[in-house]
């Protein structure tokens, strides 16, 4: 897909030139070229229409000059682009329906780190598109007129629930990374041969630890939450320690979520998908369909990152959002998300682990792990010292894949993050200039 | 040891193993592309294999003496086991102690590990217990560390304590919306930058304790267990920043939040965090940083790496905010809290920099700067955008008595005030609005100086819309001169006038001048016509007539312009002055010209009593002759 390449190749240039808004036209313009040569169909229009070079094209396209027909055309054009687009991006990152004819090791798994980043890149991409196909030529007469008056503060408000999911979000990957620190704790410890009671005490305290914070109980434990500290016992105790017991909870972390307290990601994501209405097949404007295939991308990305990633509040997170299931471009969509879906279904109950694919793996070998530990006695049996070692390479390994990819996922959350507080400025200078909002924006 | 021997029945086997070591060693010795370290390291080890020979030979036992040294310091660690007292709360030689003891169960794991054949099933249990005393007294460090953190943290007061006292700033917290109120206060910057840049380096802990901490980093890094000490390092001072965003009264608001939250609680939360993030910065994060290089500096990148997860959290948080500061509305009021909140990020990117220096660090450098940028741009936009806000300023009724408006009276204030942030508003607006080259003021003031006076073009073209609301046309005039002036003694009393020269104050004088005569013509000119001499030869009962008419016009400009308002003292009494001495001049000479023809009775006023009449104009509040006139 050349298209995407395009887009992921120039993420940052791209988005340096559509943040010169409307006014530096000529910058905005290699894009469009793009956009354009890559739609036979278009390119084929352009000929047919006898307007000359694209150039020429777009600028009577900017001056409103054009015929409204040949303007409607165009939006279906830029419309059947954005939804290929969309479909085909999000097929790539459906797993594949036949394991045996694909190289296994290939394929980013489900909900794993590799996934979301490619994920990400995706959101990135599309939001490219749309703003450009946005920016570019339109009147922005249509702005301050029904639906786009509506659908575009919509989106603006969206947008912003959609910051403080990435704000939980990159939180909850340090979360994560310090789950892989505990485990790169147990590697160390269980590597040793032979393994002896100290290897496997020192296994069992960070297993111990690792396992509370994975299945801590975000309800249960609210209110002792801020009151409770895992080493104030120095102070609280006036310098005399207490008993041993107290003292070994050091290193238990509870999730401080770094957002306020009342934040609840679950209801972050039902406002947002709710009044999530595909535009009926008749209106007027191709842009409406642009922004609902948008928001229902942004939705969708938010969504998966809450499933998979601890934040705040999760209980209750809806396990589908209604997506009309005639259209074409999110059937890979709906796919993903009913399989999202019943993995979240299973896992809910199930303390702040998430469905991150490298966290769960993690999850089951702890828990095997720390059965060894609790029966283990010295010597090891050859047969489970062999099978702990496997497990143990196993742990090293994801270990390993959280090295690599949590800090890159990390920066690309704050990527996104930045690119959505740039849009919004920029769609705001849009409404701006369209003048006469009918519906105020809300901030 | 009586039953070394029933322990150790094998000692052959140790034997061999020297053996062969020592073989090894005079084989490698053989060697002659050694360097001569390496040659004396290894007739060290000959040495000391030999001596180790003898004593295996000679029974004493390398074994028993290794059991020994086990036995003796996993004494000392299991002692302090069963202990509920802390080992550094007590005597520094029980430290030492222990910390001996420890560093002797290490080097014995370490060197029966190296030495001891794996087959021995006795060596791999004394191994074992090694390893076993070992992780228990690494537990027992970690508490300790947790232990002498807690105990030692210092607690960072004076900054924290003067909140409330504390840099109040500017406060500009009208809106231009309600600029029909009458209450928009002069304000002026205060003198808060100069006092803030104090150095405020602290000690994070106690500075007592700073070798403690470094003697147990130092065995546990030894002993391998430095990923334990890490995690508990970093984690306590992720918390310790925590609580120190808690005790500087920084809330975690979501975006959304802080969006839809009220001007007047929001402006009181910015001014919270610019001094948070002064006080993070500058002092709390700088001797932080300083704790973990004088504990950590000597294992490479540890030291950063642990200060970066330490301080992201909370770093990120106050970050946070600032972008949704800088994401939310900007009507012009908030100009002045953005830009504080860009000086203080500014005035901290040097700071940010060298606290974050390393590449690790770069996720929050990087997050910094993109916030400075917004910023920037968001106090640009705002301060372009405060022209169309004045623009936009429409009424429908005319403004009463003539007087100053209040949006003459907000962006005059308004200005004045930015005139403060100068420097950073000139590099701010630098290389905007280039191609508006027929402007000389940008290029002599600065583009700070080129907003300003196209602000006030704004300013005077809607006051112009403003004053063709009055019927009234000399009540126009008014009320341009009395605005026109206002804007011009702000200039010329304050840092404005810098900007705007003595050419632009010269031609607006001119401009309120011209209003005053206009008002002149206007008014006097009719009422004047009046006793005009006409050539003609006074005929009694015209003249009669002349002066009832003159008077009648004299009470009815009375009666509407004492009304009217000058504010400004200096200028009412130029204007009446003006308007005495051409009424009174004419009056004068009409009474000059008549005395002889018109008996005293026909006289209503005395040129004396309107003089004291004019006297009584632009006072504000309306009055009037008693009519006795029938």
């Amino acid at each position: 897909d050349f298209f995407l390449l395009f887009f992921s190749s120039s993420l940052k240039p791209l988005s340096l030139s559509l943040s010169l808004s409307s006014s530096s036209y000529i910058f905005v313009l290699p894009l469009s070229l793009s956009l354009l040569s890559l739609s036979k169909t278009s390119t084929m229009r352009a000929t047919d229409n006898n307007q000359g070079s694209f150039l020429n094209r777009i600028s009577i396209r900017r001056n409103q000059v054009v015929s409204m027909d040949g303007n409607h055309e165009q939006e279906l054009e830029d419309l059947e682009l954005f939804q290929k687009h969309v479909a085909d991006r999000f097929s790539d990152l459906l797993p594949p329906a036949d394991h045996s004819s694909v190289d296994v090791a290939a394929v980013d798994t489900l909900l794993s780190v590799s996934w979301f980043r490619k994920l990400l890149d995706v959101f990135l991409c599309c939001e490219a598109e749309f703003k450009a196909v946005l920016v570019m030529g339109r009147d922005p007469t249509q702005f301050s007129k029904p639906p786009l008056d509506k659908l575009l503060p919509e989106l603006l408000d969206r947008s912003v629930k959609a910051l403080d999911v990435c704000n939980a979000i990159t939180h909850g990957v340090d979360l994560v990374r310090h789950w892989q620190k505990l485990a790169r704790i147990v590697v160390s410890a269980l590597e040793q041969r032979p393994i002896g009671e100290g290897q496997v005490r020192r296994a069992k305290k960070a297993l111990n630890t690792l396992l509370t914070s994975l299945t801590f109980d975000d309800k249960e434990n609210n209110h002792s939450k801020s009151t409770e500290r895992a080493w104030s016992f120095g102070r609280n105790r006036g310098g005399a320690a207490g008993n041993n017991k107290d003292r070994t909870a050091g290193n238990f972390r509870s999730p401080s979520w770094s957002v306020a307290k009342s934040w609840s990601a679950a209801k972050q994501i039902q406002a947002m998908s709710s009044n999530l209405v595909a535009p009926r097949g008749g209106e007027p404007t191709g842009l409406a369909s642009h922004v609902y295939i948008l928001t229902t991308v942004l939705v969708f990305v938010m969504w998966a990152l809450v499933a998979a990633i601890p934040c705040q509040e999760r209980n209750g997170l809806s396990t589908h959002f209604p997506v009309p299931r005639q259209l074409g471009w999110a059937q890979a969509m709906i796919g993903l998300q009913e399989k999202i879906g019943e993995e979240w279904k299973k896992k809910e109950k199930k303390g702040t682990a998430g469905l991150l694919e490298e966290t769960q793996r993690m999850e089951k070998l702890a828990q095997s792990l720390v059965e060894f530990a609790d029966s283990f006695q010295f010597p090891a049996e050859a047969e489970k010292a062999e099978e702990v070692a496997a497990q143990v390479a196993e742990l090293a390994d994801i270990c390993c894949k959280m090295e690599e990819g949590l800090v890159p996922l990390q920066q690309q959350i704050r990527e996104v993050f930045h690119r959505i507080v740039r849009s919004r400025t920029e769609v705001l200078d849009l409404l701006d200039q369209s003048g006469k909002l009918s519906a105020p924006v809300p901030y | 040891m009586g039953d070394c021997e029933s322990i150790f029945p094998t000692y052959d086997a140790e034997q061999h193993v020297i053996a062969a070591a020592l073989h090894l060693v005079k084989a490698l010795g053989a060697s002659e592309n050694l360097s001569d370290d390496m040659k004396k390291i290894l007739t060290d080890f000959d040495t000391q294999l030999s001596t180790m020979t003898k004593l295996t030979g000679s029974k004493a036992g390398l074994i028993c003496d290794v059991e020994d040294q086990l036995k003796c310091a996993q004494e000392k660690v299991m002692c302090w086991q069963s202990s509920q007292l802390t080992i550094w709360d007590s005597d520094p030689k029980e430290v030492s102690e222990y910390l001996q003891a420890v560093d002797e169960v290490r080097r014995l794991t370490e060197s029966l590990g190296n030495l001891l054949s794996n087959k021995n099933g006795k060596q791999k249990e004394l191994l074992d217990r090694a390893h076993s005393v070992l992780q228990m007294a690494m537990v027992r460090l970690e508490e300790e560390l947790m232990h002498i953190l807690a105990r030692n943290k210092q607690f960072f007061g004076p900054r924290c304590m003067s909140f409330h006292s504390y840099e109040e700033g500017v406060v500009f917290d009208e809106s231009i919306v309600s600029t029909e109120d009458d209450s928009v206060e002069d304000t002026s910057r205060g003198e808060s930058s100069g006092t803030e840049s104090e150095e405020y380096i602290m000690d994070s802990v106690h500075p007592g304790v700073v070798s403690d901490i470094k003697s147990i980093a130092t065995v546990m890094f030894a002993s391998n267990y430095d990923q334990e000490f890490c995690q508990a390092f970093t984690s306590f001072w992720r918390d310790a920043l925590d609580e120190y965003l808690i005790i500087c009264k920084m809330e975690k608001l979501s975006i959304e939040d802080v969006l839809k939250m009220e001007w007047s609680s929001l402006n009181h939360k910015i001014k919270k965090w610019c001094r948070a993030m002064k006080s993070v910065i500058q002092s709390y994060l700088a001797s932080e940083k300083w704790l973990f290089n004088q504990v950590l500096g000597e294992f490479g990148s540890v030291s950063s790496i642990c200060f970066f997860e330490a301080s992201k959290a909370s770093m990120l948080c106050l970050l946070n905010f600032g972008e949704a500061i800088s994401i939310g509305p900007h009507p012009p009021e908030r100009l002045f809290c953005l830009i504080n909140m860009y000086e203080v990020l500014a005035d901290l990117l040097q700071d940010i920099d060298a606290l974050f220096l390393e590449e690790v660090g770069s996720f929050i450098r990087i997050e910094f700067h993109e916030l400075l940028r917004r910023l920037g741009d968001s106090v640009r936009a705002t301060f372009v955008g405060f022209g169309n806000q004045v623009a936009l300023n429409t009424s429908t009724t005319p403004f009463p008595k003539g007087g100053i408006h209040p949006l003459t009276k907000y962006v005059m204030n308004y200005i004045r005030t930015l005139a403060g942030y100068g420097d950073t508003l000139n590099l701010l607006l630098e290389g905007q609005d280039r191609e508006d080259g027929q402007n000389i003021s940008s290029h002599i003031f600065g583009p700070m100086a080129h907003h300003f006076q196209s602000v006030t073009s704004i300013l005077e073209a809607n006051l112009d819309n403003k004053s063709n609301l009055y019927k009234n046309g000399s009540l126009k005039h008014i009320f341009m001169m009395n605005n026109i002036h206002y804007m011009v003694e702000k200039v010329k009393s304050s840092e404005l006038r810098t900007y705007f020269g003595d050419e632009w104050i010269r031609k607006h004088i001119g401009k309120f001048q011209q209003h005053a005569t206009s008002y002149e013509r206007a008014t006097w000119s009719s009422v004047l016509s009046l006793l005009r001499d006409d050539g003609r030869n006074p005929v009694k009962a015209i003249l009669r007539e002349k002066c009832k008419g003159f008077a009648f016009a004299f009470e009815e400009v009375y009666k509407s312009q004492t009304g009217w308002s000058i504010p400004d003292p200096q200028l009412r009494e130029d204007l009446r002055i003006l308007t005495s001495l051409k009424v009174i001049h004419a009056y004068r000479t009409f009474l000059g010209r008549c005395s002889t023809s018109i008996s005293d009775k026909y006289i209503k006023y005395t040129a004396d009593d309107l003089e004291n009449y004019i006297l009584d104009l632009f006072e504000g509040s309306p009055r009037s002759l008693h009519n006795t006139w029938r």
